[in-house]
């Protein structure tokens, strides 16, 4: 590449441009004239602004829609079913089972670790008869699409450097999340929409639980425009979105057709390219205004879709109506989806507290599985579901036979994932009987991240940033694709 | 960035390529980072991961003879180094790099490598650790009338590049230049008149002079540092709850604004506390390495939490002075620099010593911490302390002078004259009704059956839980007298004892209460006199007489009660005989008794006294010590003595307002978090990997020697640490920093990854430049001033940003100088340019964070439900236009106009800032409310200010946006908008009303709504005009 022709590619210029930013004028004049001819060409499966060579490889996914559970839900009692543990009711976990891994300093202190099995029935679902928990009956249901990973594991104890290391590959503050790197290395394929979203989900109406952080969506050292954006079910969707009071989009568009206008009367005097790259980043936001509305208006939806993400899905901001704005970003071809729901911390009062939160991410979970799949995104959308820790089989505060509670637990935990380069209807790795230690495949949250890109065709090892001389990736200096998750 | 830094290297070498037949190569340039990038990672300073023995960032083992008997490097012969060899080789188990190391030589820097080793492979050690060199000012003939020594040197590359530099900037562009990049506010149109009439030679010095000495100067400079501390407002991690730390801010903005030498500066931030006799503000400027984000998750564990802020703070001083990406040799020796993984662990030592603790507690202020009073406050306490100190003078002169005997010293008080009145027996005083909500409403009983006291009857109520038995509305009402108590007598049943008795006494209300034993009376849990505690249940099967000063409930002289309740939880309980008693005073002769006072004292209790006396009295008299009794003197003379109280009296009340003032004062001034080392140090060891779990060798504080030796004889701690970074034989710091001033005028630095100075780092593009630069601004003792105003002085800074097309071909990034700087404002400066233009900004310089405008609803979707920033409450008023510095900072969810233009996210240390130009800040500009206010206020002060006709007020407002005059064609366009939207308004009143009601202030009602809308659209407009967001 001459150094010209690099230049355009340098950050002045935006991705929604990208590698066509020699034609950017005579586009962003195009859209002056008729803005129609762009206000409505919402996606189409190419992507600008990328790095060149990537991807590395044939992707098997376009883009990621992930269900991240703030808190760290029991995979005890969801979804790794241990019945022995009837049998230890109250007896103390064997130091041989702990064998001296550190615990949070909420139960350190404990005189004992007594040992709390699942209060709940665990059924066997689908074609191989994998063990399910009741609380999870729409899951249950297609379970065959789901491959289930028993031994996921972190060495983070804590939620904010847990949740940090699995968004970020990194426990301390910094680095670039898993979105900000795909945007970075893939580009958008929606000119009109951001390329990675972040969507908030309420319980009970409201928020709470668990702290997230802009980080876990931020783009670190890396550009700030591969940052998510919060795509928000209160006030404008995206912030800023709204004209002001006592502008109609009508106004709104002459005034920008005369600041393009004066902006180009500069360019023409000081030649700066910059100038030219911000006239389109205002027609941008000028058809945002129209694609984001048009995006989270849902009545263009069946009534028999709705149903299926169950009555929630009416209620702006709930878990079910995120699952369902998840897809309809899918569809639009936005890279990065993540949803998050908070309040899986339950130390305490869980069996109450863990079914609530699966009574609320159940239903929508199985129908953003189905719904992809009725429309043929499932094979090229690749969903991922589950928190950033587990939770320990021993109990924290008082123990009774349908009370107990559970502190943080890195050294295994559940996830799935699904659809596009996953292998579908498989239960990968194998735990101890105490769920404690892993005893067969573990998948370290590094390896995820690097199966995550792989099936998005990049290379975990190949795609990287320098920065402060050193080339970084999501995946740090480790991961291993897990070829047995691979479809 | 991948793309401009690819380039960057691909102009360099283009440069080099062209060059290196003739020209020798240099190794530090041209080679070491080759060898670094693509050889280093197996063949470096990091021992573990060494292959074969051979590293090629030593010399001695590049040209040694290996373990295979080949040499990699033999200067003047290439066939017989190995290197090359085994770059060439297709075989891939022998080929370098390693095929999967995804890293290749290319074929250009193969060339280079030949072309080296042919001209003799001499080699030399990274430029960055070697002293910077002085070399004379290129001689350049410069088309330049008055170049200065940067000019000289910018131009002798340029001049090698065949380029030529850009003309002077006009007038009006070098004066909104240097006062957006000295203040980061536009200038007014008034000062860009004064320059623009001023045809004296000295005319731009004289505006970088004024300029230099505003007090915005460190407002803006403060600010930029200010991302290089990491400064917020918030603990970071976790709940993120609010810190107090903006005190440092105030210090950081005044050291600017005083010309704190860099050294200083440096000095008093990394170890102000350890300084001998700090000052207050010396303590205050290490704030900096308090600045880090810190947790009080639960479940935390401490260890991990001490290694993780010594890390952060070692990484944060290493960037900041040093352009040394130290945190990567936090788990292995440094790939590319030679710092050692042990050398990182005794730098971190000098951090690993802190008295704070690990957990924050979520608390405000985490100690170590200093109070931090402003000038102000400081001169407001010294004067009330002088003032307080007179005072005491005098009363310890007043006390000096009393000369006392007690004539009555040997009088013993007997017994003092009592009178007792009973208010209620066997019948209530003039009581139509009783009421009570236990078994039954005031119950009579009658002895033999039940206990009584007094007369033929007593009262008896049994209680489950809380009840009262009262009266209220008494015809005959019981008046209190001075020194009045209640009295009562009462007679707890010993087989079922309740838990709480209680009296309660009405007058307005029933918010006169007293109580025995637990606090389950009415009204508990409060304190004072609608709940007072009297002391422990009596004994129970026996009638006690109770005694309640009218004091004690809040009852004085001339109350007069008319309800009376007994009160009770649980057991069953008698009452009987109820009244008052009153004692009579002593007299005033009696009163000039110290002895007679204190006997009448010990019998007779007064709420208003003192509780320290009042604790005297209750010792007895025998057994009170000296200082016990001196108090007690001291007291009746102030206080009891007829005569001499009087002349206390003045002194007294005056003291007391003092000291009122001084803890109001005090309360008032903010605390502010410091650094602060622990007596005994905590012992640091090279920690496995970086685990605190995996401690290796012990280590101490150190400097790495390879750099600078250190001094010795000076202290090992921080200080030392701190003196040894401004040493002026530092390769380091001066370069660091001039850089980022460089950085800060033009754009880019001379070393474009100013954070990095390491060999992975980007080559200087003028490395004499840099060096004569770091070298005069030692010389000059560290003086930041200077150096600024140094640069902008310079012809290179004041070229025309003009983009010429061939420039635009050979240099896109402008590395070379050929024209001056031109991109986009800063988040900060973009708000505060729309504020000032406005009128609306606030110039109050420093406090605490405000919180101005941000779209509802962002803090709660990720805050802690406990945490005290998980609602946003938005600020009125003045806060709402003050600089953009002063903007709350949350960390967990900053400020969304900041961080759409690129304000990093302040968790960690940044000393770059990224300049993208997004769809979101289109949005920003266009919607957000703080901008549309803005705007109507421009446009006010357009219609009030800009004279009368359209076109004057046209240039005017473009004037004062963008400090230009606009061109006729930009005239035109803007008039015919502004008639359009006259037009719109006018058929549209309720939209003009509600274009100008966006914001908390209100529009000048004198203006006409339609004109001040369409105006509104036009300022609006000009504010979102790209070259108003851009200095050029």
């Amino acid at each position: 590449m001459n150094p010209l022709r690099e230049s355009e590619l340098v950050e002045t210029r935006r991705h929604f441009f990208g590698r066509t930013a020699t034609g950017i004028g005579s586009a962003a004049l195009a859209s002056l004239v008729n803005p129609d001819l762009f206000a409505n060409t919402s996606s189409s499966s190419a992507a600008t602004g990328g790095l060149d060579g990537l991807p590395h490889f044939a992707p098997r996914a376009k883009r990621v829609i992930y269900l991240f559970m703030s808190g760290a839900p029991s995979q005890l009692d969801m979804w790794d079913y241990k019945p022995k543990m009837q049998d230890w009711f109250d007896k103390d976990l064997p130091e041989s089972v702990r064998n001296g891994q550190r615990i949070t300093t909420m139960t350190s202190k404990q005189s004992r670790f007594p040992i709390a099995p699942s209060m709940f029935k665990f059924n066997q679902h689908g074609q191989n008869g994998t063990w399910i928990s009741e609380i999870l009956p729409h899951t249950a249901g297609v379970i065959d699409e789901l491959a289930v990973i028993k031994t996921v594991n972190t060495e983070a104890i804590n939620h904010d450097p847990a949740i940090t290391y699995i968004q970020t590959g990194s426990q301390l503050p910094g680095k670039p999340s898993a979105g900000a790197w795909l945007s970075y290395g893939l580009g958008s394929m929606n000119e009109n929409l951001p390329n990675f979203v972040v969507l908030h989900s309420t319980v009970n109406g409201g928020f709470g639980g668990q702290a997230l952080y802009a980080r876990l969506w931020g783009a670190g050292f890396l550009s700030t425009r591969h940052q998510g954006v919060s795509l928000r079910s209160n006030g404008d969707p995206v912030l800023y979105l709204s004209n002001p009071s006592g502008m109609s989009q009508s106004m709104r568009r002459r005034m920008l057709d005369e600041l393009a206008a004066l902006n180009q009367e500069r360019y023409a005097a000081v030649g700066d390219p910059e100038i030219q790259s911000r006239i389109a980043q205002y027609e941008m936001a000028y058809r945002m205004q129209t694609s984001v509305p048009e995006l989270t208006d849902i009545s263009d939806e069946s009534e028999s879709v709705l149903e299926m993400y169950g009555p929630d899905v009416k209620t702006p901001g709930t878990f079910a109506a995120n699952c369902l704005l998840a897809r309809r970003l899918a569809e639009r071809n936005v890279r990065f989806t993540q949803v998050f729901i908070r309040q899986w911390d339950q130390h305490g009062n869980l069996p109450n507290d863990i079914r609530r939160q699966c009574g609320i991410i159940d239903q929508p979970c199985a129908a953003l599985i189905r719904d992809l799949k009725q429309r043929g995104m499932l094979d090229d959308t690749l969903v991922i579901w589950g928190g950033e820790f587990g939770r320990t089989i021993y109990c924290q505060g008082k123990l009774t036979k349908t009370n107990y509670g559970r502190d943080h637990h890195p050294r295994c935990y559940t996830k799935w994932m699904a659809g596009g380069g996953i292998q579908p209807g498989i239960v990968y790795g194998e735990t101890d009987d105490f769920s404690y230690n892993v005893t067969d495949k573990p998948a370290h949250i590094h390896d995820l991240n690097a199966t995550i890109l792989h099936c998005l065709g990049v290379d975990h090892e190949r795609l990287t940033y320098r920065h402060q001389g050193r080339d970084f990736r999501l995946t740090d200096v480790h991961g291993n694709v897990i070829q047995d998750l691979l479809a | 960035m991948l793309a401009r830094s690819t380039l960057a290297v691909s102009l360099g070498l283009l440069l080099v390529t062209s060059a290196w037949a003739e020209e020798k190569i240099d190794f530090a340039r041209s080679i070491l980072p080759l060898l670094s990038d693509k050889c280093f990672n197996c063949h470096g300073p990091d021992e573990a991961s060494r292959e074969a023995g051979l590293r090629l960032d030593d010399q001695e083992s590049a040209y040694a003879e290996l373990e295979s008997g080949d040499r990699a490097i033999v200067p003047f012969n290439l066939a017989e180094s190995g290197i090359i060899d085994r770059i060439l080789t297709d075989d891939p188990d022998i080929k370098m790099p390693p095929p999967e190391l995804g890293k290749s030589i290319t074929p250009e820097e193969l060339e280079l490598l030949k072309s080296w080793i042919d001209q003799g492979a001499e080699w030399s050690g990274h430029w960055a650790f070697e002293s910077p060199e002085l070399s004379p000012a290129p001689n350049a003939s410069s088309p330049w009338r008055s170049a200065n020594s940067i000019d000289q040197f910018v131009h002798a590359k340029l001049r090698a590049a065949n380029l030529a530099p850009a003309q002077r900037a006009n007038k009006e562009t070098l004066i909104r230049r240097v006062t957006l990049d000295l203040t980061g506010l536009p200038p007014s149109i008034a000062e860009v008149d004064e320059f623009l009439a001023d045809a004296s030679p000295n005319a731009y010095e004289k505006v970088v002079n004024r300029l230099l000495d505003s007090v915005r100067y460190g407002e803006h400079m403060g600010r930029i540092w200010l991302d290089a501390a990491r400064y917020a407002d918030t603990h970071g991690l976790h709940l993120d709850n609010e810190r107090s730390v903006w005190p440092y801010r105030n210090w950081v903005i005044d050291a600017f604004n005083r010309n704190l030498p860099f050294d200083e500066f440096t000095v008093q931030q990394l170890a102000g506390d350890l300084l001998p006799a700090p000052s207050l503000d010396q303590r205050i400027a290490t704030g900096f390495n308090r600045c880090n984000v810190t947790t009080s998750e639960g479940g935390s564990i401490d260890e991990e939490y001490y290694v993780r802020y010594a890390v952060d703070r070692v990484e944060t001083t290493s960037t900041v002075w040093m352009g040394l990406t130290a945190g990567c040799a936090a788990c292995h020796d440094h790939k590319f620099d030679p710092l050692t993984q042990r050398e990182f662990y005794q730098l971190f030592s000098y951090f690993y010593s802190l008295t704070e603790k690990a957990m924050d507690g979520n608390a405000l202020l985490p100690p170590p911490s200093v109070k931090a009073p402003s000038r102000l406050d400081t001169i407001h306490r010294n004067n009330l302390e002088t003032q307080r100190a007179a005072v005491e003078k005098q009363l310890a002169e007043l006390h000096a002078n009393i000369d006392y005997q007690d004539a009555s010293n040997d009088i013993v008080l007997r017994s003092l004259t009592k009178l007792e009145r009973t208010w209620f027996d066997d019948s209530l005083p003039g009581v139509v009704q009783t009421s009570g909500d236990g078994e039954s409403a005031w119950k009579y009983v009658e002895a033999p059956d039940h206990p009584v006291f007094s007369g033929k009857n007593s009262t008896r109520q049994q209680s489950d839980g809380l009840s009262q038995q009262y009266f209220e509305k008494a015809k005959q009402k019981l008046k209190v007298g001075t020194h009045d108590r209640f009295f009562t007598y009462v007679y707890l049943d010993p087989k079922n004892p309740p838990e709480t008795i209680q009296l309660q006494f009405h007058r307005d209300s029933w918010d006169h209460r007293a109580y025995w034993g637990a606090d389950k009376g009415y009204n508990a849990g409060k304190k004072g006199t609608t709940n007072h505690h009297m002391g422990d249940l009596p004994a129970t099967g026996e009638w006690v007489r109770l005694e309640v000063p009218a004091g004690d409930v809040g009852l004085s002289v001339g109350n007069e009660i008319d309800g009376w309740s007994f009160a009770q939880s649980n057991g069953t309980v008698y009452w009987d005989k109820s009244g008052i008693i009153s004692v009579l005073p002593l007299n005033s002769s009696q009163l000039e008794s110290l002895n007679l006072w204190t006997q009448f004292r010990e019998q007779v209790r007064h709420p208003a006294l003192p509780s320290e006396i009042q604790a005297v009295l209750d010792v007895k008299s025998a057994e009170r010590s000296a200082d016990q009794q001196a108090s007690l003197r001291k007291h009746f003379f102030e206080q009891v003595h007829p005569s001499f109280s009087t002349s206390f009296k003045q002194p007294l009340a005056d003291q007391a307002s003092l000291n009122q003032q001084l803890a109001e004062l005090e309360k008032s001034i903010p605390a502010t978090l410091v650094m602060e080392d622990l007596q005994e140090p905590r012992q640091a060891h090279v920690l496995e990997r970086g685990e605190y779990t995996l401690p290796r060798e012990k280590v101490d504080s150190q400097t790495p020697e390879w750099i600078l030796p250190r001094d010795e004889s000076g202290p090992a701690n921080r200080l030392g640490l701190a003196q040894w970074l401004v040493n002026p034989k530092h390769p380091l710091t001066a370069r660091v920093t001039v850089n980022r001033y460089w950085q800060h005028f033009f754009g880019t630095g001379l070393v474009k990854t100013s954070e990095d100075f390491g060999i992975q780092g980007e080559y200087p593009s003028h490395p004499e430049l840099l060096d004569w630069l770091a070298l005069d601004f030692i010389r000059s003792g560290w003086n930041t001033k200077r150096m600024h105003k140094q640069i902008v002085m310079s012809m290179t800074y004041q070229q025309s940003s003009h983009f010429g097309p061939d420039k635009l071909a050979v240099d896109p990034e402008n590395r070379l100088l050929a024209r001056g700087p031109s991109y986009r404002l800063d988040a900060e400066v973009i708000r505060d340019q729309a504020l000032s233009v406005s009128g609306l900004l606030v110039g109050t310089i420093g406090g605490k964070s405000v919180r101005p405008y941000q779209p509802p609803g962002l803090w709660k979707p990720v805050g802690f439900g406990g945490s005290n920033t998980s609602v946003f409450k938005q600020d009125d008023g003045p806060n709402l236009y003050r600089r953009s510095m002063y903007t709350f900072w949350k960390r967990t969810a900053p400020p969304p106009s900041m961080s759409t233009f690129d304000a990093p996210d302040r968790e960690t240390c940044q000393v770059r800032r990224a300049r993208t130009n997004t769809p979101l800040q289109a949005l920003v500009l266009m919607n957000d409310v703080q901008f549309v206010e803005a705007a109507r206020e421009f446009a006010v002060r357009v219609l009030t200010e800009g004279g009368d006709d359209v076109e004057t007020r046209l240039i005017f407002a473009f004037r004062t946006a963008t400090s230009r005059r606009p061109t006729d064609t930009e005239i035109q366009r803007l008039k015919q908008l502004l008639v359009e939207y006259q037009t719109i308004f006018e058929k549209s009143p309720e939209a003009a009303e509600a274009i100008i009601s966006n914001g908390d202030s209100k529009p000048n009602g004198d203006v006409d709504p339609t004109e001040l809308s369409a105006w509104t659209i036009i300022t609006h407009l000009l504010l979102n005009l790209s070259e108003t967001v851009s200095k050029a």
